[in-house]
């Protein structure tokens, strides 16, 4: 994407994102709250409309896009709030995530090996899982569309330090897949775990990018991020 | 006691499937659809006027409910665009003044074009015998109906994938476009799908009592009480509010009076609210 603002009532949140996720790879957006990392995510996937730039994604220019045709086009988006089907057993959450075709049974299994709690769950109502079960759902959920590439936003958002390691954990597990990630992440050692490379974003712009190994080692991402003086 | 009983379910499975339709608009749109009971009339009246031409009874109700969910995509084309760019509260208040200005414009174009205007369909034959009580074929054929259109409808919507779908989008609308599903193309479905169902309420309500051109608003009144009853947004729901409002409807009538039906209606809706907001069913 190129020179990306987006924004709410006129008022840019994010501007002038210049941004590169190759296939294969895991990119993680890092900042503090509120720095736009929700924002920019939710014009990537057409929730929001871009005011200015462009996202081009496999050849296909997804900027005007709706956000059900981005969902078509193979990108899938896990917002921190989650958003499933409550009232919805966990089963036909995750077949409708599959929608407008049926589930294959290979992700299925992909989904299960992945989050074997999933599998115990199947005729539970999303809406009485746990947190950290309703997270793995909302990932399993976007996995079931086989998309090209799933975008995360906080995924350890509300969760216990130890669930969201192992989340972390299933993510490790879900890029060896060769699933290409976009993770936006607070809790920046998580992050940087995972990642191979990194941006890092400062009220609504990009202030480094690099490697995760050269960010981890950044003093001033050190200093503000890691905590370390 | 049984023949009262029975009056009543006949009278609910109308209510359910007259119910169903505003429940559905509401559950997925946010809007009450006050427009609703003349899409009805409307269906009513293209029936009569394709029956005196000559054709067979049931081309003429397909041609009625097809006639009714034509006006209700059409209104879900044009003046409904504004309402749905609007969100919450705002939604469902302009989305009240604008079915309200569709329903005075419907109703006042047949009072005006057509003001005798009504639909009797008259089903022949004997009486059928159900648990020793003799049953009009009217009130048979018009609980078939209804029934049929129920399970149906309970099929769609928890089988198919596209049903599925939509029945996603009322439960978190942004996670249903996440997933590759178009709201408004839901909602226009959706609308149409109301349309023809209050178009075969007019068929079926038909058969066994006359429907008028001025009993829109009526029609819109008894499906607003099913959909509270019921719980916003379901299929079952609202069945089973019918049966229940039909039963409760036809045992006041027969016990106390006829006068007093309506109050009791509009007070079960009242009790619902008060006990239990979401209705029977509802989320």
């Amino acid at each position: 994407m190129r020179g990306v603002a987006a924004g709410y009532l006129g008022e840019k949140v994010v501007e002038g994102i210049d941004l590169e996720v190759r296939a294969g790879e895991a990119v993680a957006i890092i900042g503090s709250n509120g720095a736009g990392k929700t924002t920019l995510f939710r014009a990537i996937a057409g929730l929001l409309p871009c005011a200015a730039g462009r996202v081009i994604f496999d050849e296909i220019d997804l900027t005007r896009l709706r956000a059900h045709r981005v969902a078509h086009a193979g990108v899938a988006y896990v917002p921190a709030e989650r958003h499933l089907f409550p009232a919805m057993t966990v089963k036909t959450n995750l077949v409708l995530g599959a929608y407008p075709h049926r589930p294959h049974p290979e992700t299925l299994e992909l989904v299960f090996k992945l989050f074997p709690r999933l599998k115990e769950r199947m005729r539970q109502r999303a809406g009485t899982l746990s947190g950290g079960e309703q997270q793995m759902l909302a990932v399993s959920r976007a996995l079931m569309a086989r998309p090209k590439l799933l975008m995360l936003d906080e995924p350890t958002s509300g969760l216990a330090p130890k669930i969201a390691k192992a989340a972390f954990g299933a993510l490790e597990r879900l890029k060896a897949t060769g699933v290409t990630l976009l993770i936006a992440e607070q809790q920046v050692p998580l992050a940087l775990s995972v990642a191979d490379r990194g941006y890092v974003l400062e009220n609504g712009r990009i202030r480094l990018e690099g490697t995760a190994k050269e960010l981890a080692h950044n003093p001033e991402v050190r200093r503000a991020y890691l905590g370390v003086a | 006691m049984t023949a009262v009983v029975l009056d009543g379910i006949v009278e609910g499975l109308g209510f359910g499937l007259l119910g169903v339709g505003l429940t559905l608009v509401y559950g997925l749109g946010g809007v009450l659809n006050l427009a609703y009971g003349e899409f009805a009339v409307l269906g009513a009246i293209v029936v009569t006027g394709v029956r005196d031409v000559g054709a067979p009874m049931p081309l003429a109700a397909a041609a009625g409910v097809a006639a009714a969910a034509a006006a209700a995509t059409v209104l879900d084309l044009t003046a409904m665009r504004p309402v749905y760019r609007q969100s919450g509260d705002h939604r469902l208040l302009l989305g009240l003044l604008v079915t309200l200005g569709v329903a005075f414009l419907i109703e006042g174009l047949l009072d005006w074009r057509d003001p005798l205007g009504a639909l009797i369909v008259i089903i022949g034959g004997k009486p059928i015998g159900i648990f020793g009580v003799p049953m009009g074929r009217g009130s048979v054929w018009g609980s078939v109906i209804a029934l049929a259109s129920g399970v149906a409808l309970v099929g769609f919507f928890g089988a198919t994938t596209f049903g599925r779908g939509i029945r996603s989008a009322m439960q978190d609308e942004v996670g249903a476009r996440l997933i590759g599903i178009s709201p408004s193309f839901a909602r226009t479905v959706v609308f149409a799908l109301s349309g023809a169902l209050a178009g075969l309420v007019a068929v079926s309500s038909s058969m066994t009592s006359p429907l008028t051109v001025t009993q829109g608003f009526d029609l819109t009144t008894f499906a607003l009480i099913v959909t509270v009853v019921g719980g916003l947004g379901s299929v079952t729901g609202a069945f089973l509010a019918g049966l229940l409002l039909g039963i409760v409807d036809t045992v006041c009538a027969y016990y106390i009076g006829q006068y007093i039906t309506e109050v009791v209606l509009l007070g079960a809706a009242g009790l619902t609210i008060l006990v239990r907001p979401r209705g029977l069913l509802g989320r």
